[in-house]
């Protein structure tokens, strides 16, 4: 087997590692303060007690909190087969209460081999919701509700979560919801009368710590030495690694890139790219992998729009910058066009452009949201009459006009 | 057969019609519906043994009236005196005997053998839980045209044939209730057993030996098992259950026409099951019931629920659940009191005049609980024939899809037919303000229970209008009480929760009440701390006894510190430890949204202020400025966990930005940042 072969494989092996939450998230679940646990230990209480229960996982986007519930569900379903049903919601398709309850009483239905009606009307559903409650519990079925975007279903009247809570601590059931958000105010958005019926169990999923990134980083990255892999290439490859690990520019890297964002997912990521970047032929990692992958992920939308910019479009935005600083507030396509002939008067070149080539050039600007319209009223006017306004900051547009052209 | 029906029964039903019976005494025993008996299984089961009414002896073989002390595994009866060695009392709790301990242990055992000539005759409970024969629960009891008794019995089944089989944690003296029925002839039963659910059976001692128990109900077609529902409740129907005896004899009275009625009933019922397996029904559109609900049940009981021995804390967590209703509202006894004495005095008037009661508090102090309670006071008087009867209607605003639909539910509830929201207005108003009615039934006085009033407001307010103008017509009839929540804080939460648990240190309680009281006086909260703490107690013992040897006995009670923590987490914004763990970038953003506050004193600044205020920032302290759009885009990451409130990206250098939490907590979180120590400066 050839050395390309090999580093293939491994190439493969790693990214479907990076692929899998389970496979990152399982190491850092042992100990009794990780929220894996504590996760678990709530829902697998409701189980075994069959009481109610409401959680709330909370964290910034990307810290894992869906995947820690998913692992903690899939590791419950295999431990307590058949009396678990959950009921998926996502905030961004289920807001609406109506659609919230059908969803949910299709998915009671397909897990329960019901036949469902899409006719059923919003009284009919929620109260075969309670019913389908009360059967599970007398037959030792938990039901565990996951609302993922929780902060949305607390918008309106907030029926859904009215009905499912207040459910809960009527009827003997056995359920639990759980909800997941990025807002850390989650909580304080519901109603006063929902907020009485929820348990205000909260989680908080935090950014892991250095040592955490650096256990992480050796977990995902090394290669094991009991596969399919030729052994010795294993070692060599975890030897190169420790080495790459160590390296002071590595941690350099690392610590800039995580400086803007440190959650799970972004270091993912990032990593993701670097080992699509590793040279089949040499069959190793190395430095340059990760440099290549930091400059290909650390992009500057608006500065590169700068520099692309043609010379036309840059005069328009030096003029409209020339207006704002002179503080005249309000200007747009005209004003502007006054102000690009006295530049050219005052520098004159070969090149002075119609109104119409103008035209077409500043429509690019606004496109590109270089610059944008002032307000949404007078979609009736002409692109010329409407009042306009510079979205890039005079510093950028500084920086954009460095590059090598002039 | 002598038999004689004890039901006063006319003649001229016994022309074609089947006669309903409520008690029949047969072949000397006395049958009510409801009994559960002994069936036998075939025609020639040896019917003709004589079936011993006491248990022999397992020793010495003789039955005898001295007491005897029966093994919890093999059933087998022993006199106290037979034992070797013998005992004075039947010792309490489980009792194994000697036979059954050495079989455990893996001896050989040899029973004594019964004296030649004389075999060991079985009882009908050892022919049950062999298999031998059935046991059935009556339904009806009816006489046929040709004079023959029959009756509809709901099947028992022995956990062996169950398609589960015997489980370990199995009693031996469990039934389980079957969805099957079947017409048997009275013929065939032989005599009362009796099968409790599980609470009665723990209580019963004396009772003989013909007691079984059963807690689950077995479904046939679908081989899945499930509780039997009334047992969660039972003991609130319990105390009035005499009450209900009264009840049934009185409807004996009652003509038979009535009976008539309930047996076409049974017959329409008989043929919807009948249309429904042919066409299978959707289960979530209701037309009076779902439909298929009966799959639901498990295949196996999972073994956790039966023998689980619970420890205080569980106990304690249990007890703290909010569907547990408490058996009594220690703070409220004077607002019940109030309540109770405004509907029976609205129900009891003679002309029974409409009126109105409106209940208002914060949310979880116990509106609705409290009614309700008064409510089933007020039933067990009614069932008790003290009050009038009335109907009873519950609604709650938030579970209406519109304000309007609250005339078709309560159209609903009354009369039980579906109409439109605006038929149902028009019906109502005939009913209540023009005093229109049809049948004896409508004649007796509405009370009209509306949970959560305040979303009843419309823009026109005609829905209240009309709900609380229907009381004030002179035939109305109507007793609308109303409950809401505004301002109005109660105290005295502590005896409330105290009354539920003991598995709490005294201080404890106190201070988690104090603390909600404090806050919001929400009695949901305070069982929900309580909850959490015991939780978190329950979460530590566990840990450690997992890690280390069993942690030692009795040190399970919820402290100080439990509580604290539950508390912290209900009450606290973690927002403050979100700050301190975020990223480096994040950290200076946030840093220089407070020195820019505290510069122009203005809480809004747009994102290009910022940025220079960040840049500016940056360099002074020789840290590499890491550019507008990541810069943005860390704006945006903490706009999403709502640290600070922010217009949408695109706006870009035009976005407006403010902090979401007070400058003190982002400089008390980041003050002391050991990444960056500079930060300090700018706070």
């Amino acid at each position: 087997m050839g050395i390309e072969n090999l580093a293939e494989k491994a190439q493969i092996l790693i990214r479907s590692r990076l692929c899998s939450p389970n496979f990152i998230f399982k190491p850092l679940s042992d100990s009794s303060d990780s929220n894996y646990s504590k996760l678990k230990f709530i829902i697998s209480s409701s189980i075994m007690e069959a009481c109610n229960n409401s959680i709330l996982l909370l964290g910034p986007r990307g810290s894992g909190k869906v995947a820690v519930l998913e692992l903690v569900l899939s590791d419950l379903l295999e431990e307590y087969p058949d009396t678990i049903t959950v009921i998926r919601l996502n905030g961004l398709l289920h807001s609406e209460d109506n659609s919230a309850l059908k969803e949910i009483a299709r998915q009671l239905c397909m897990e329960h081999h019901l036949l469902f009606s899409k006719m059923a009307s919003f009284d009919d559903n929620s109260q075969f919701m309670i019913a389908m409650l009360r059967e599970c519990g007398l037959a030792h079925k938990t039901v565990i509700f996951t609302l993922d975007e929780f902060d949305l279903f607390a918008q309106g009247k907030q029926r859904l979560l009215y009905s499912l809570l207040d459910a809960m601590q009527t009827v003997t059931s056995q359920a639990v919801v759980v909800g997941v958000s990025c807002r850390l105010d989650a909580d304080q958005l519901l109603e006063k009368r929902v907020r009485s019926r929820f348990s205000h169990r909260k989680l908080l999923f935090l950014p892991p710590s250095k040592e955490d990134v650096q256990r992480l980083l050796e977990h995902i990255l090394s290669l094991p030495m009991d596969s399919s892999l030729a052994c010795d290439y294993a070692a060599e490859f975890n030897e190169k690694l420790q080495s790459i690990l160590a390296d002071k520019r590595f941690k350099e890297i690392i610590s800039n890139y995580l400086n803007s964002n440190s959650t799970t997912n972004h270091l993912l990521r990032f990593l993701f790219i670097a080992i699509s970047n590793m040279e089949l032929k040499s069959g190793f990692l190395s430095l340059e992998n990760f440099k290549a992958a930091l400059s290909s992920i650390q992009r500057h939308p608006k500065q590169e729009c700068i520099k692309d910019c043609s010379i036309l479009e840059l005069y328009i935005l030096v003029c409209m910058k020339r207006l704002e600083v002179r503080e005249q507030n309000s200007y747009n396509f005209s004003s502007v066009m006054k102000e690009y002939k006295s530049v050219h008067d005052s520098f004159p070149t070969s090149d002075y452009y119609a109104q119409n080539v103008c035209l077409r050039a500043f429509e690019h600007l606004l496109q590109r949201e270089l610059i944008c319209f002032t307000d949404n009223r007078g979609h009736s006017q002409s692109i010329e009459f409407r009042q306009v306004k510079l979205v890039v900051s005079y510093a950028e547009l500084q920086e954009g006009l460095k590059s090598p052209f002039f | 057969m002598a038999s004689k029906k004890k039901a006063a029964k006319t003649d001229k039903m016994s022309g074609k019609k089947r006669v309903y019976y409520k008690k029949v005494v047969y072949d000397g025993g006395e049958f009510e519906v409801g009994d559960d008996v002994y069936v036998k299984r075939r025609e020639d089961a040896n019917s003709d043994d004589e079936i011993p009414e006491l248990e022999e002896c397992r020793v010495c073989f003789k039955a005898g009236k001295a007491v005897m002390v029966e093994c919890d595994d093999c059933l087998g009866g022993f006199h106290l005196k037979c034992l070797k060695p013998p005992l004075k009392v039947v010792p309490e709790g489980d009792w194994i005997c000697g036979f059954c301990e050495a079989r455990k242990l893996g001896r050989e055992v040899q029973l004594p053998r019964p004296p030649p000539g004389k075999k060991l005759a079985r009882t009908l409970r050892d022919k049950l839980l062999s298999s031998d024969l059935w046991a059935a629960h009556i339904e009806s009891i009816w006489k046929e045209a040709d004079d023959s008794y029959w009756f509809r019995g709901q099947w028992y089944t022995i956990p062996e044939e169950t398609s589960a089989g015997r489980q370990p944690h199995n009693l031996r003296r469990e039934l389980y209730q079957t969805n099957d029925f079947a017409d048997i002839e009275m013929e065939s039963i032989i005599r009362h057993c009796y099968v409790m659910n599980p609470k009665e059976y723990a209580k019963a001692h004396d009772e003989g030996d013909d007691i079984f128990m059963c807690e689950y109900e077995y479904d046939i077609q679908w081989h899945s098992f499930k509780r039997l529902a009334d047992i969660d409740n039972g003991d609130e129907e319990g105390d009035d259950s005499d009450i209900d005896e009264d009840w049934k004899s009185s409807k004996d009275a009652e003509s038979d026409t009535d009976e008539d009625v309930e047996y076409e009933e049974e017959k329409v019922k008989n043929l919807q099951s009948r249309a429904s397996s042919a066409h299978e029904l959707a289960a979530n559109s209701r037309k009076g019931k779902f439909f298929g609900l009966q799959k639901i049940g498990t295949k196996r009981i999972p073994e956790h629920v039966r023998c689980h021995k619970q420890t205080e804390l569980e106990k304690a967590k249990a007890a703290l659940v909010l569907a547990k209703l408490p058996k009594s509202l220690p703070c409220r006894n004077k607002e019940m009191e109030e309540i109770s004495a405004f509907v029976k005095g609205a129900i009891c008037d003679n002309q029974c005049l409409g009126r109105c009661l409106y209940i208002h508090g914060v949310p979880g102090t116990g509106k609705t609980m409290s009614v309700l309670a008064v409510m089933r006071n007020l039933k067990s008087e009614v069932d008790a024939g003290s009050i009038r009867p009335y109907c009873f209607v519950d609604v709650n605003g938030l579970k209406l899809a519109s304000p309007e639909n609250i005339y078709r539910v309560i159209y609903e509830a009354l009369t039980g037919h579906r109409v439109s929201w605006k038929k149902a207005l028009h019906l109502l108003n005939e009913r209540f303000s023009e005093g229109k009615r049809n049948g004896k039934e409508d004649d007796r006085p509405c009370i009209l229970l509306i949970d959560e009033l305040d979303l009843l407001v419309t823009r026109n307010q005609s829905v209240l209008y009309n709900i609380l103008d229907w009381p004030t017509k002179p035939h109305s009839k109507l007793i609308v009480i109303g409950i809401a929540n505004t301002m109005d804080l109660p105290e005295k939460l502590l005896p409330r929760i105290s009354s539920r648990i003991d598995a709490f240190e005294k201080q404890a309680i106190e201070f988690a009440s104090r603390k909600v009281a404090a806050i919001s006086g929400d009695a949901r909260r305070a069982l929900e701390i309580c909850r959490r703490a015991a939780e978190i107690a329950d979460y530590h013992i566990k840990k450690l006894s997992s890690n280390h040897n069993p942690a030692p006995e009795g040190k399970g009670l919820v402290g100080m510190s439990a509580v604290e923590a539950a508390i912290h987490e209900m009450f606290q914004a973690p927002h403050i430890q979100v700050m301190r763990s975020c990223s480096k970038l994040s950290k200076i953003f946030l840093a220089a949204m407070v020195y820019e506050l505290y510069k122009t004193g203005m809480a809004e600044t747009s994102f290009e202020k910022l940025a220079m205020t960040v840049s500016c920032i940056c360099t002074s302290n020789a840290e590499a400025f890491p550019g507008w759009d990541i810069l943005l885009k860390v704006g945006c990451m903490l706009g999403e966990s709502r640290i600070i409130l922010c217009e949408p990206g695109a706006r870009h250098s035009l976005q407006k930005l403010q902090l979401n939490f007070p400058s003190d907590d982002v400089s008390f979180a980041l003050k002391d940042s050991k990444e960056i120590p500079w930060l300090a400066k700018y706070l």
